[in-house]
């Protein structure tokens, strides 16, 4: 523990902090910015009707807290590791997984409390299952082994530590900064295909603010780039990332035809804003509760998840986007959108009641269907800049 | 490609670079007037939009600001095809960034649009005492590619208005639809990206 316990408690002390806002009539329609710190410490700019959803939000935070805490008085500390329904246990044994599966989905859904989620995440993303195949001391060594070392992948991490979250009240301090340099440089050569890939950055400094140890952030990183979201998603040349902005582009095409017929009518590729949601696994883009609440789902049910958030960003705004005549305001009706998401429910309800039933299988035959397409443009590209191939 | 609307002109301009070149400062400057010392690394791309006047008429930028990092280059194609203009940024204090920005020319002479007005921008000059790149072997190598070359400093804002000014000056002005086949004239303001097919 790298000291990071204190400032995550003086993280949560923010909350304490901000006053209740309530808005005037008068206050409404001046239509005042005003400028806080959120749970987690991120600077937001918002009207006095978000600082209200964010009120309510913290409410609800509450409430579901509380459920939680029941369920753990009711069925046991780590009930919601008992969900694995295996074909050795007693049938009255596997009536109880089944139930505490579906509970779990449910409530997963709806929210882990902001300090459960270190606990429960840790357990059930299979971080701590890939943690104790390797010696206890395996995270010490490895950044004690590469400390000194100087590769391309530790000058880029050196030169984005400033630039990540800048202003933070933690992330962008020395110890901050020590402590996202440790986690990525050892990340880099653990898997040195990887290496440094921009984006990890934002995804790793959100993963040490959940996380009540910089190791178990490590952790969470390695099982997400290495079971959780799709290979070679980060790797040389994103290929990964291209494979699935195609399953997308045909997702939106079934789940929200009459929006993707817009769009491409005014020749706008999705990839355009999707490409950061889905490096960054929207840390970028929406609200840190928000984004931690699409991080919840993400560990439990898989990389689908991403999508169904993608879509469900589209769907919320469809009658708007089939006005917008114009690529800049396309972009401007997403951002608007997503950097105002401050009511988690909002973009999950639509998510996942609205946007229909997927099914990891059927995505992955997508993704499939799609690889050989990617590679030919990837490689169509090397051959147009290198027509002899005398550079890789 | 730049279209027009009586006076008006679309047009999109990318920015390509290597990391910490100084891409989004320069346009933050040119946008918003600001400087941060540190802007958050880009990822993917950002849009921004900005419009300016000369000689009587406006021209809106749509400004597509990109990810440095070598691996996100075979993202770069989405966000140059059917540009109008290009900005190339390299650091003055790198030698290795004044060489991607070499590579960068050569992929967009390659993407084949020979209306595509190229501007060179030497960022970072007012770290004098760091530099490695001198503005004469700059401006020798924009010369023979035909490009614009300028120094720029998004810190202290020397020249950067200057290089979108001068951009917006040698864009292309409306030309009749027939020397272009293919080419769609739009006379609505706002579809700036329809008449984009033609060099896509």
């Amino acid at each position: 523990m790298h000291g990071t316990q204190s400032k995550r408690d003086l993280a949560f002390e923010y909350q304490a902090q901000i006053p209740i806002l309530r808005p005037s009539i008068h206050a409404r329609r001046a239509n005042i910015t005003v400028k806080f710190q959120d749970i987690y410490g991120f600077t937001v700019e918002g009207n006095v009707d978000d600082v209200n959803v964010l009120n309510e939000v913290r409410e609800k935070v509450r409430q579901q807290g509380r459920v939680w805490w029941a369920l753990e008085a009711s069925k046991g500390a780590n009930w919601y590791l008992e969900t694995h329904v295996s074909s050795t246990l007693k049938s009255s044994l596997k009536f109880t997984a089944l139930v505490n599966q579906i509970t779990l989905k449910r409530l997963i859904r709806k929210g882990i409390p902001p300090n459960l989620r270190p606990k429960v995440w840790f357990a059930m993303s299979g971080a701590a299952k890939k943690k104790s195949t390797v010696p206890e001391s395996y995270y010490n060594d490895l950044t004690t082994a590469v400390v000194d070392k100087v590769t391309p992948a530790t000058k880029q991490i050196d030169h984005d530590l400033p630039r990540t979250f800048p202003g933070h009240p933690w992330l962008d301090t020395p110890e901050g900064h020590a402590a996202l340099r440790r986690v990525l440089v050892g990340y880099s050569f653990r898997d040195s295909d990887v290496g440094y890939c921009q984006g990890l950055n934002y995804v790793a400094a959100l993963l040490l603010l959940v996380m009540k140890t910089e190791e178990d952030a490590f952790w969470m990183l390695a099982v997400l780039l290495e079971n959780v979201l799709v290979s070679d998603c980060y790797t040389n040349n994103l290929s990964g990332c291209h494979v699935e902005q195609r399953v997308f582009k045909d997702l939106l095409a079934k789940k929200c035809p009459r929006i993707a017929a817009h769009l491409e009518e005014l020749e706008f590729d999705v990839s355009l804003v999707c490409t950061e949601w889905f490096l960054c696994l929207f840390s970028k883009s929406l609200p840190s509760e928000t984004t931690l609440r699409v991080w919840d789902v993400l560990f439990y049910e898989g990389a689908k998840v991403l999508f169904h958030t993608a879509l469900a960003i589209f769907k919320m705004k469809e009658e708007e986007l089939l006005m917008a005549n114009h690529v800049g305001d396309v972009i401007n009706i997403i951002q608007r959108t997503t950097h105002h998401l401050f009511d988690p429910d909002e973009l999950l309800t639509v998510a996942f009641d609205k946007i229909g039933f997927m099914t990891t299988t059927t995505i992955s035959k997508q993704r499939k269907k799609q690889e050989p397409a990617v590679m030919a443009e990837l490689d169509q590209r090397l051959r147009r800049l290198n027509p002899n191939g005398d550079e890789k | 490609m730049a279209t027009t609307a009586h006076n008006n002109l679309n047009a999109k301009l990318v920015l390509l670079g290597d990391m910490g070149a100084g891409k989004s400062s320069l346009v933050l400057r040119f946008v918003k007037g600001q400087f941060l010392e540190f802007q958050e690394s880009t990822i993917g791309a950002a849009f921004f939009s900005q419009t300016v006047s000369v000689n009587n008429s406006t021209v809106k930028f749509e400004i597509w600001d990109t990810a440095g990092q070598e691996r996100y280059h075979s993202l770069a194609p989405m966000y140059y095809r059917g540009a109008a203009a290009a900005i190339i940024v390299y650091d003055i204090t790198s030698t290795d960034s004044f060489a991607r920005a070499k590579k960068w020319v050569q992929e967009l002479q390659k993407q084949g649009n020979p209306n595509l007005v190229m501007a060179l921008a030497g960022n970072k000059a007012d770290m004098e005492d760091k530099r490695n790149v001198t503005a004469e072997e700059a401006r020798a190598y924009a010369d023979e590619n035909g490009l614009f070359f300028i120094e720029t400093s998004a810190k202290t804002a020397i020249n950067v208005n200057d290089i979108f000014y001068e951009i917006a000056r040698r864009l292309p002005r409306a030309q009749p639809a027939q020397t272009t086949a293919g080419m769609v004239l739009v006379d609505r303001q706002g579809e700036g990206s329809r008449a984009a097919t033609c060099c896509a």
